[in-house]
């Protein structure tokens, strides 16, 4: 059916005031468990004080982008409480919000389908906002993106579609959708997740997940996709490989990285051991991403805690307390205890004669005295008990949680350890 | 034969509908409002539905976006004397929008085409 829907704007390219965010925000992240066992991926801590999501809703703000739906899907209390407390900066007055939506079930009794089910199943507020383009983020992705970039050359190339893609070695080509150009980065073909490419060949344009839209077209390819039974219901999959089959413009938009010193560095936290290394990035010396740019910074909620201290200077044997290439939130007291190339979340205590080296600790861990913590994720309010000792003996870490293949120990939050001390 | 049901809280216009439908070779069935049309759908199981927009109570987008929760692939005639939901996204899923007019032959002719395009599509395809 040709409806047409569009409404000519005379705003500056640079403004996003016709533009509209969903955030699909309802990845399970089945392989990050333990840390998804109670929250869904884009809730999960990151850097001691952030939550994954933070850095989408961070590119969306720097951008000027503030008309955000955030899609959540499974357990999404943790999310929603993160949002309402850490991003309620809009002004509605100025025609700003962040909405989180549940899935809504008065249109679709399931859980959503896929990525275009999710907004087939929202049409109604597209309905009632009526923005002209529609931009679709990943509430998954740790990257920065000024998005203006992508709506002016959205515009000036009068596409239907705009796809952001960033260029991958032939090697890692396997993991993504990747995309077929013609000269003008138009996008010709696409191919999920090829497995056959030679690793030494020539690096591939990578389909990032984030989508500018025409918000006409994009409802119209959701809609059919959605009488459609033999699809996946995904933009990746199913809809923008028809969108480019039936002639469309699909263009792809080169992402160029935002901020002091933009780099194309854009990670989607797959596993337990691909969030280990991109939080080990964040404390080395020159990371590939960075927390401390005032260009483009990334934003969280608030935290109403005082300085992070450090107490007992060395007068008794070995008890000092110290952190050394690490990440130490408000809140914690480092109380005698040796923390090295680690993260402590908001609130932790490392007490005396402690050692905790390569570990994750999200709020309110508290390692005891004479403890061991080393190569591990520990989730929010675990106790490690006096003498206990994580990363130290693999047999006894296997028998009681789970454990990488790498050897990373990960302890879910509320793990009781008393009894297996 | 196939059938085909038809919801619109107008009793005349269904009788009109029901009786040229008739004649092009169809079985028809009724509904006089959007819930009744969603029970007549799972109990009869039409092969296409004419579907009025403004009904007391439920109204036909919200009747549709439920069935189509219920069977993606029956196909929906959005049939309705207003022009301005043609606009409305919601409306989108709809495989055909119909302004009701001074005759029944946009529709007549709506419906046959659908009928006969589902006939030459495989499985999955629309």
């Amino acid at each position: 059916m040709e409806r047409s829907a569009s409404r000519n704007a005379a705003l500056h390219p640079d403004t996003l005031k016709t533009v509209l965010a969903f955030v699909l925000a309802g990845g399970k992240g089945e392989r990050l468990y333990p840390l998804t066992k109670d929250r869904s991926k884009p809730a999960v801590p990151f850097g001691g004080t952030y939550r994954i999501i933070d850095f989408t809703l961070s590119n969306c703000v720097n951008s000027g982008l503030k008309r955000i739906c955030v899609l959540t899907q499974y357990k999404a209390h943790s999310l929603m409480r993160h949002v309402k407390e850490g991003w309620h900066l809009f002004a509605s007055e100025l025609g700003e919000f962040i909405y989180t939506i549940p899935p809504q079930l008065r249109v679709g009794s399931t859980w959503y389908l896929g990525t275009a089910d999710a907004i087939y199943q929202n049409v109604y507020t597209l309905e009632e906002e009526r923005p002209e383009h529609t931009l679709i983020l990943s509430g998954d992705h740790i990257y920065r993106m000024d998005y203006r970039d992508m709506f002016a050359e959205h515009l000036a190339r009068e596409a239907d579609v705009t796809i952001a893609v960033l260029e991958v070695p032939a090697r890692e080509a396997s993991r993504f959708g990747v995309l077929e150009l013609g000269p003008n980065r138009e996008v010709i073909g696409f191919r999920e997740k090829p497995q056959d490419l030679d690793p030494a060949g020539p690096s591939v344009v990578a389909n990032m997940g984030v989508y500018l839209f025409r918000t006409d077209v994009l409802v119209q390819s959701v809609c059919r996709d959605a009488r459609r039974d033999d699809t996946h219901h995904d933009f990746g999959h199913d809809v923008l490989p028809g969108l480019v089959r039936a002639g469309a413009r699909v263009q792809a938009h080169v992402f160029r990285g935002a901020g002091a010193s933009p780099t194309p560095f854009w990670m989607d936290i797959g596993t337990l051991d691909a969030y280990f290394d991109a939080s080990m990035d964040l404390i080395s010396v020159s990371p590939q991403f960075t927390l401390y740019d005032r260009v483009w910074p990334i934003r969280s909620a608030a935290i109403q805690a005082p300085p992070a201290k450090f107490v007992f200077a060395g007068g008794e044997k070995g008890r000092i307390g110290e952190a050394h290439d690490s990440l130490v939130s408000p809140g914690c007291i480092v109380s005698g205890g040796h923390v090295e190339r680690s993260i402590l979340g908001p609130g932790c205590r490392i007490n005396s004669w402690s050692v905790v080296e390569d570990a994750i600790l999200m709020d309110g861990v508290e390692v005891g005295r004479h403890a061991v913590v080393k190569r591990a994720i520990i989730d929010k309010g675990v106790r490690i008990p006096p003498g206990f000792q994580v990363g130290v003996d693999p047999e006894a870490d296997r028998r009681r949680f789970t454990v990488t293949e790498r050897g990373l120990v990960a302890i879910p939050k509320g793990e009781n350890l008393e009894g297996l001390a | 034969m196939r059938r085909i049901l038809i919801v619109d809280d107008e009793r005349h216009l269904r009788l009109l509908y029901r009786r040229e439908l008739e004649d092009d070779g169809y079985q028809v069935v009724e509904a006089a409002n959007a819930e009744e049309g969603i029970r007549a759908f799972e109990q009869q199981r039409p092969d296409l539905i004419v579907m009025d927009i403004r009904m007391p109570g439920m109204n036909g987008l919200e009747a549709m976006a439920r069935i189509l929760d219920k069977d993606r692939r029956v196909p929906i005639v959005l049939n309705t004397a207003f022009d301005s939901y043609r606009d409305d996204f919601t409306s989108w899923a709809a495989d055909a929008y119909v302004t009701k007019g001074p005759d029944t032959e946009e529709l007549r002719r709506t419906v046959r085409k659908l009928l006969e395009e589902r006939e030459h599509l495989g499985p999955g395809e629309l």
